[in-house]
């Protein structure tokens, strides 16, 4: 099966080479069958990387030892679960499987526009296929999965063989969301893929109009939507499993990851812009150009050793290849820009500041300067040491007091965006739809300080969030009200009806909605609190609401590892509410040892207990508990997110156009009440 | 009107609430631990990348090393300068968890303020660009009195789209 895989990888790659060059060659003779045959190669190339993952992971199920991948991330006792997140937990795994994931989306693109247009999709299909063949050259010549297993034999040679047993998956990833988190990631870093072929597509096709806008938006929304939920997942992940009690740490693998969702973020707010008005077109290409290009840097500085984490794949030469196919990409982006920017000539003026358009300006302002604050941050480490010698850290205490102001100015602008008109807003507009979520926020900005609420930026924070969520439910509350007082609907079936009337916008509302949970969940970060005791049996500790006492330690065995656990019961109130285990693990096979947090989490609060060890001074075992507030609204919210992300991904419900004086059809039940202003927009979402 | 005026009674008695409330102080509040303090100033150096105090693997004893160092010094009175200068001689300076705020390491600080200012700079004048740019006259550009069905239908797809959120 090893020498499948191989011989898979080596035949895409011939494919993708051909994909790109007959494209190239179809582009400029228009050759309808060589245009056909290059489209074929491309959903040929996606088949052989589908074949070449599947026979990967066969290796993994089939305990084959005698690949020497298999025999660095698996063993026989590794559960099938896990088997499956061997795949990706080493460098030329993830790589196979960041072209697998590339391939899911190039296939879907091929298939979806293969009769639709012809002029555009050579351009799109050249675009991927380049890409494609950067990956396959890294998965055949520079990192190959399949390497079979070899020793140096007493004459020198290599001699292949085959061991009993495998070394084992890090102990760090056999945790569930580790077979989630990855792939999620991935699909945001790989999808952003489709949006960048496209527009730089249209740019060298010189392509008519916005509709490359139109054709990428879902794609751009999926790939969004993978990389939020991969974000996340990483969060939740570091929360439950690394047992240093927070979710988000800085890191530079963790702020590659933030990187490309920034730009893409702005992408999508900017975007309306040129839909809508003819504007921003530059800077729509651009954003997408440049959230490829740090969704290639977080993959080199994850791979480079560049950057020193904790989430890193070993050091190797790889980063060079990472380099030279960024400068590569930069040059071809920066020629097709320098060639074809009459064509992306802004069509519109600007009425007035106060509107929407100003709103994203500074929306996508506040993005960027966040984007190229972490990059630099993050990059300062190099720098430093490239020019003074002298390595600077800079770590979680200078992101913080960089990007919370920035984070909170975004979730000003989350209210203040979708309150204004656009061309021009008027004073009666701002009173109208200001008026009470001010109001609100201000109240509840009163109620916390009445509180005890004393941490200035959670406040702010608070006020903000009271804010954002007022504008929102005020717009569902507005638009629900016409549609219920013309229907007789319920209120819940009308504020559905208008959802599915407008999903972009109401969608869009509630990935708001979502953020506004988000960052609820990090404005509690500021009243964390912890204590840490050595602990003998019957010992109790104080924190909060809560006393804990140490009833006991068992051990309990697993296939592949060895737990000990601490027996803590939670009492509250002096009334007893749950047993919690903290655990220590030791993996048999890799002497390594593990951690699980027990945590009770609530919308309140988390109570998050760690068995931190044994103290060298008492040899008694270490309890370590935090109590974090309102850590789950974090992940609920991306729920929200994602959920919202999905309505907006759905197509409108169909309504019919009535305009004044127009014979109203019969069976229609919502449209008499639509003004004809509403039913236009219809199609245009 | 009549609606507004509660609103604004709301907003001007909450802003007056927030004043009084924010110069009112609280009780004394408890002393942080000054370790902990101290701590979160200085990355734990097992190349975990997290901040001293934060760092709990499984058997790291380089922060449990770190911290009991600290500890040490706070209890032989040293002052939080004298441990700085201590981590720093043992570690370099990558054993800060922000950039120092003098020398070399001001541009880290620097920077966000630098991104921040030009690209309000740069919006300002894009703002104002557009503000000045005319507008196009789709209609009056044929030269004729009438507007063609199309020239009509791709007005209304565009104020369509414009009126669209």
């Amino acid at each position: 099966m090893d020498v499948f895989g191989s011989f898979a990888l080596v035949l895409a790659f011939v494919c993708a080479v051909y994909a790109f060059g007959g494209g190239i060659a179809a582009i400029i003779t228009r050759h309808p069958l060589l245009i056909k045959s290059t489209r074929q190669a491309g959903i040929t190339t996606c088949c052989l990387i589908f074949l070449a993952t599947f026979s990967l992971e066969y290796l993994f199920f089939s305990d084959n030892f005698s690949a020497a991948y298999v025999v660095s991330h698996s063993n026989r006792d590794l559960s099938t679960f896990y088997k499956i997140a061997a795949l990706w937990s080493g460098q030329e795994g993830s790589l196979l499987f960041w072209s697998f994931l590339l391939s899911i989306y190039v296939f879907s693109v091929l298939l979806t526009y293969r009769n639709k247009n012809g002029e555009l999709m050579p351009y799109v299909g050249v675009v991927m296929a380049g890409v494609q063949i950067f990956f396959l050259t890294l998965n055949n010549f520079i990192e190959n999965p399949f390497k079979a297993l070899a020793v140096p034999g007493a004459d020198g040679l290599m001699n292949y063989v085959a061991r009993a047993d495998g070394n084992g998956l890090t102990p760090l990833l056999q945790y569930p969301e580790m077979v989630i988190h990855p792939p999620n990631l991935y699909s945001g870093y790989t999808g952003f893929t489709i949006p960048f072929a496209f527009a730089l597509g249209a740019l060298l096709a010189r392509y008519p109009g916005e509709k490359w806008i139109h054709l990428t938006r879902k794609w751009t929304m999926i790939a969004w939507m993978f990389q939020s939920m991969g974000i996340l997942l990483g969060a939740h992940w570091a929360y439950a499993v690394l047992g240093w009690g927070g979710y988000w740490g800085w890191d530079p693998v963790e702020n590659a990851s933030l990187l490309p969702w920034l730009t893409g973020t702005a992408f999508l707010h900017s975007v309306m812009m040129q839909e809508k008005r003819g504007m921003m077109k530059v800077w729509n290409v651009w954003l997408v150009f440049c959230t490829f290009l740090l969704c290639i840097l977080g993959t080199f500085l994850t791979r480079s050793g560049v950057v020193s984490s904790v989430h890193a794949f070993a050091n190797s030469k790889i980063g060079n290849w990472f380099v030279g196919f960024m400068a590569i990409t930069v040059l071809v982006c920066l020629g097709a820009y320098l060639k074809n920017r009459d064509y992306l000539a802004s069509e519109n003026q600007l009425d007035s500041i106060v509107s929407r358009e100003s709103s994203f300006l500074f929306n996508n302002l506040i993005l960027l300067v966040a984007c190229v604050a972490v990059l630099s941050g993050t990059l300062f480490p190099v720098f430093s040491e490239l020019l003074t010698g002298n390595r600077i850290s800079v770590g979680a205490p200078f992101f913080n007091k960089v990007n919370i102001p920035l984070g909170l100015l975004l979730l000003f602008l989350t209210g203040v965006g979708p309150l204004l008109a656009w061309r021009k807003t008027s004073t009666e507009s701002l009173k109208r739809n200001f008026g009470w979520p001010l109001a609100m926020g201000l109240v509840a900005g009163v109620i916390a300080l009445v509180f005890g609420f004393r941490q200035f930026y959670s406040w702010i924070c608070l006020i903000l969030c009271v804010f954002v969520a007022s504008t929102v439910l005020l717009e569902f509350y507005r638009g629900a009200k016409v549609i219920r007082a013309r229907s007789g609907a319920s209120f819940v079936a009308s504020a559905v009806e208008l959802t599915m009337r407008n999903t972009r916008r109401y969608g869009g509302y509630i990935v708001h909605m979502g953020m506004v949970f988000v960052f609820i969940g990090l404005a509690g970060a500021a009243f964390n609190r912890d204590i840490q005791k050595d602990m003998r049996q019957g010992d109790t500790m104080q924190i909060g609401p809560y006393n804990l006492v140490l009833q006991g330690f068992d051990t309990k065995p697993e296939k592949n590892y060895t737990a000990q656990r601490l027996l803590v019961e939670v009492l509250q109130d002096n009334k007893p509410t749950m047993m919690l285990y903290p655990e220590k693990r030791r993996f048999s096979t890799t002497e390594e040892n593990g951690t699980m947090v027990a945590i009770r989490s609530t919308l309140k609060e988390d109570l998050y207990v760690v068995y931190a060890g044994t103290s060298p001074d008492s040899g008694l075992p270490v309890l370590h508990t935090y109590l974090n507030p309102l850590v789950k609204w974090i992940w609920f919210g991306g729920v929200v997110v994602v959920f919202g992300t999905l309505v907006a991904l759905l197509p409108n419900r169909r309504t019919v156009l009535v305009l004044s004086g127009a014979q109203q059809p019969a069976a229609q039940p919502f449209v008499p009440g639509l003004t004809p202003s509403a039913t236009m927009r219809e199609g245009h979402d | 009107m009549t609606k507004a005026r509660p609103i604004a009674a709301i907003t001007v008695l909450a802003i007056f609430a927030m004043a009084a409330l924010l110069i009112t102080p609280l009780g004394a509040q408890q002393l942080s631990d000054r370790a902990k303090q101290i701590g979160g100033k200085f990355m734990c150096m097992c190349s975990c990348n997290q901040v001293l105090t934060e760092c709990n693997h499984v058997g790291c004893s380089t922060s449990a090393a770190m911290l009991k160092e600290l500890n040490q010094s706070l209890s032989r009175g040293n002052s939080e300068d004298a441990i700085t200068q201590m981590f720093v001689q043992e570690f370099g300076t990558k054993v800060y968890a922000e950039p120092p705020k003098s020398g070399f390491s001001l541009v880290a600080w620097a920077l966000p303020s630098i991104y921040l200012f030009v690209g309000t700079g740069v919006v300002i004048f894009v703002i104002s660009r557009w503000r000045k740019r005319p507008v196009q006259q789709a209609a009056s550009a044929s030269g004729v009195p009438g507007i063609s069905a199309e020239m009509l239908e791709r007005a209304r797809a565009q104020a369509s789209r414009e009126t669209q959120d």
